[in-house]
């Protein structure tokens, strides 16, 4: 776990930072006074220092220049009420990262935080090894073997279980690339290392709260979607999870299926539906025809979440062109049924374009077989009969 | 020339221009630069509450430059204006603030002017650097939630603006010493350092003879350093527009980077500005300048 050292005289600063420190999943370490503050430096490894300027003993600029003096490179974030450009100008040339203005946001000092501890990993890894006065190496690469710097992974897991990862990597497809680590300190290191498009964390991580370790690794990955993984149970744990900061949950023991639902919300749900502004394209079905209910299902949702935009974008008429959609008896017209619907209450109106089968499909409802049918996008736009 | 001599010597020429300087403004007799008549007049018209733009137009028909300038204005995509437009209608479309920071930034450039080649290279200098500061204060006021926009660009334009005059009456002294007195004046480092120390003094003095709101003054005073007990206060603005703009190469002399440096780290924190956004604002600066000089 990351340690932030904060060096200051006031104890209410000091326990604001604290707080901020610990929510944001690292550990707090504190000293009152720049001789304080070397101390502690020199009994343990700290990732970055929080410096105010004008303390008892020996002051922020007296801390920094013996800091730089005796060759640690810890990172320094000044965190002061000075704001003298002279003070400021004096710290820069020691070797500050970064300068907080007291009373400060808590956003500011968390995004500076992070983007401090970012670049000095960034910097550690070019340097490959860090100077004996600086923060400790940190371990390259994860359990899967030898990490290249900022190596992208689309999914990266953390289950003290190795089985875990064993199963996972069954089930992806052999072009997706996973890293699995078996602890939460190995995960971190994978987060810091490497750049992830989905998290997966267990729920029930050993010495380890794992809502913690996702808003820690949150911080570190900010655009990737963080799971967890908890065990399939009578409860609904989905909204306790998400409550907890998940983004989604993929139970244990996976199947086939929550795999492949998980890869088309998060890495192929595109080609199902493509919507050009009022034309929405269904794509089509390749796969086991036991996959079909859930391809509709998917379907379903897309149109959905389509037919809100086409609705605030003011159109009054949507077309669906249904030319490589499965035709397939009840599916289809049950799922358009609900669309029709939907469309109706939105004061849209509703043209499809589709083959003859799907015409045939259709007609076979009393509720479908009064949507217009086109045989091409076209004939749709203009309004000519079928 | 050393440091050290450099700044003994400007020491003591900075304090005797200081002493003259103050004596001659509490005596009023510094002789600073005056607004032209058509824009102390339009001035006048606009402190009135019943002002009509009639007026104004009339009084400023006399300045066909300063009327022409104010068609452009109103005519220029900036304002969305098309090119049809009267006096009076163009004066309208501009409004109030706008008027006044068109007349105040006429009666500015006129400071910055010299028949004096080597100070009208110097003065041209300096006023591209106020009109950077000025365009990138009204940015940060605006990015910062601030109202006073117009306040934020009046206070970069007008900034360093007894820089000029503080020029003029050290060329007046060289010359009284080399000429009159054949005895050796200053070298420039000593200028540059002399002009930094009392140009503020004499800017706030123009400010007040101009009879400029009083945040604007504070901007001229106090822009060497931040006002963390008031974040959004224009001078904050001006501060930062001040260091970006050296930043971005408006420079008038030598410059300490270090301190400019630290003045934008400061001003990040001060005004809550990201990385981000000052990329875009200094990347924006040298397109959005070159076109303002006439």
């Amino acid at each position: 776990m990351l340690r932030v050292l904060t060096v200051d005289d006031s104890r209410a600063v000091r326990s604001i930072v604290r707080k901020q420190i610990i929510e944001m999943g690292f550990e707090p370490v504190e000293a009152e006074d720049g001789e304080q503050g070397l101390v502690k430096l020199g009994e343990s490894q700290i990732d970055l220092v929080l410096l105010d300027v004008t303390m008892p003993v020996l002051d922020g600029p007296g801390m920094l220049a013996r800091m730089r003096e005796s060759g640690n490179k810890t990172p320094v974030i000044m965190l002061t009420s000075e704001s003298k450009r002279s003070v400021v100008a004096g710290a820069m040339k020691l070797g500050i990262d970064d300068y907080i203005l007291k009373p400060f946001k808590p956003e500011e000092l968390k995004s500076k935080m992070l983007a401090v501890i970012g670049a000095a990993d960034a910097a550690a890894d070019e340097e490959g090894v860090l100077d004996s006065g600086g923060p400790a190496p940190r371990k390259n690469g994860g359990e899967d073997g030898p990490g290249t710097s900022r190596q992208f992974v689309d999914v990266l897991v953390v289950d003290d279980m190795e089985n875990v990862g064993r199963k996972l990597r069954t089930l992806l497809p052999q072009h997706m690339t996973m890293a699995s680590f078996t602890s939460a300190q190995a995960g971190l290191a994978g987060c810091r290392e490497k750049t992830c498009r989905v998290i997966m964390l267990d729920s029930e991580l050993p010495d380890v709260t794992s809502s913690v370790l996702a808003r820690q690794m949150r911080l570190l990955q900010p655009h990737a979607a963080i799971l967890a993984m908890p065990l399939r149970s009578t409860n609904d744990i989905t909204k306790e999870m998400k409550d907890q900061g998940f983004d989604d949950v993929l139970f244990k023991p996976f199947n086939q299926d929550s795999i492949d639902d998980f890869l088309l919300k998060y890495f192929d749900n595109q080609e199902i539906l493509i919507c050009e502004d009022n034309l929405f394209k269904v794509g089509g079905f390749h796969g086991k025809e036991d996959r079909i209910p859930i391809y509709f299902s998917r379907l379903e949702g897309l149109f959905g979440e389509a037919l809100k935009k086409a609705a605030s974008a003011c159109y009054d008429e949507v077309i669906i062109d249904l030319s490589q959609a499965p035709a397939r008896q009840e599916k289809l017209p049950r799922m358009l049924l609900e669309f029709a619907e939907s469309s109706k209450q939105n004061g849209i109106e509703l043209k499809l374009v589709g083959s003859q089968d799907v015409k045939k499909i259709l007609s076979a409802f009393t509720e479908t077989k009064s949507i217009p049918l086109f045989a091409t996008v076209q004939e749709a736009r203009s309004g000519a009969s079928a | 020339m050393n440091p050290e001599t450099i700044e003994e010597e400007s020491a003591k020429v900075a304090s005797w221009m200081e002493k003259v300087i103050l004596k001659r403004v509490a005596e009023d007799k510094l002789v600073l630069p005056s607004i032209p008549s058509v824009v102390v007049k339009c001035m006048e018209f606009l402190r009135q509450s019943d002002f009509s733009f009639k007026d104004i137009a009339a009084t400023l028909e006399k300045e066909p430059a300063l009327a022409a300038r104010v068609l452009r204005l109103a005519t220029s995509a900036a304002v969305g204006g098309s090119s049809k437009l009267n006096l009076a209608e163009a004066l309208a479309r501009i409004g109030s603030k706008g008027l006044k920071t068109l007349l105040l930034e006429a009666a500015a450039s006129k400071v910055f002017v010299s028949k004096d080649p080597e100070i009208a290279v110097a003065a041209r200098k300096i006023w591209e650097h106020s009109v950077a500061v000025a365009a990138l204060s009204r940015d940060i006021a605006a990015l910062t939630g601030s109202k006073s926009g117009e306040a934020a660009y009046l206070g970069g334009l007008l900034h360093d603006i007894g820089k000029p005059i503080v020029a003029a009456m050290l060329l007046e002294a060289e010359r009284q010493v080399v000429e009159v007195r054949n005895q050796k004046f200053v070298e420039s480092p000593v200028w540059i350092e002399v002009m930094g120390r009392v140009h503020r003094k004499v800017g706030v003095a123009v400010a007040e003879k101009w009879k400029l709101p009083e945040e604007v003054t504070a901007c001229i005073r106090d822009c060497n350093e931040y006002d963390k007990s008031d974040r959004q206060a224009i001078v904050n603005s001006v501060c930062m527009g001040n260091a970006l703009a050296k930043q971005a190469g408006y420079v008038v002399g030598a410059v300490d980077i270090d301190d400019v440096n630290a003045l934008v780290m400061i001003g990040r924190s001060v005004l809550g500005v990201t990385d981000d956004v000052l990329q875009k604002l200094a990347g924006d600066v040298k397109n959005r300048v070159s076109g303002l000089f006439d």
